[in-house]
């Protein structure tokens, strides 16, 4: 069965751009889509971390939206976290909520892109 | 002596779902220290206090709220 599916991804954030969209493409190369539909994306960008993760106190975020059976996930998750470059994932269960961030004000003067 | 009615905010502001990556909803419902605020405190109805629990350990989770606040160690 399928069902509606929401991820966050947090990237190191010294990674370029171009690099963050191949890797989304490799990752979701293992999500294919019925009727084969784009898997949205929403590209948040740099943003300071609550708490440093993996010595780092920037993370690159986006969130996504995808299909997917809960057969696909393991193996799904399991490409997560080999991949290097992605510090953090959540994948959660899609109640509806949007994708867009909330900017917080101390975010918006560190954003440069 | 009767205790002052407090009304659930999320239900006032018409959210539907509580979402947890919207840190700024969330962080009006945590205390000083980052923990969460009891709904006894904050007036927040059952249904509204079990979405923002499973909400604020998810925003935890990815880095959007700290569990802890202050700590610098």
């Amino acid at each position: 069965m399928l069902r509606r599916y929401e991820a966050v991804y947090i990237f190191d954030s010294a990674l370029e751009e171009p690099a963050i969209t191949e890797k989304l493409g490799r990752f979701h190369a293992l999500l294919p889509q019925p009727g084969d539909a784009p898997i949205e994306a929403n590209h948040w960008g740099k943003r300071t971390l609550a708490y440093p993760v993996a010595g780092r106190e920037t993370g690159y975020y986006v969130v996504t939206r995808f299909q997917a059976s809960g057969e696909m996930l393991p193996e799904f998750e399991r490409a997560l976290k080999l991949d290097e470059g992605l510090l953090r994932h959540l994948i959660v269960l899609d109640e509806g909520a949007q994708m867009a961030p909330t900017p917080s004000a101390k975010d918006a003067e560190e954003d440069d892109s | 002596m009767s205790r002052s009615q407090k009304t659930c905010a999320i239900c006032e502001s018409g959210v539907r779902v509580v979402d947890f990556k919207d840190e700024r909803l969330l962080s009006r419902f945590l205390t000083e220290r980052g923990k969460i605020l009891p709904s006894r405190l904050s007036g927040t109805c059952a249904r509204h206090q079990r979405q923002l629990s499973t909400a604020i350990k998810r925003a935890r989770q990815v880095a959007l709220l700290p569990y802890i606040k202050g700590f610098n160690g």
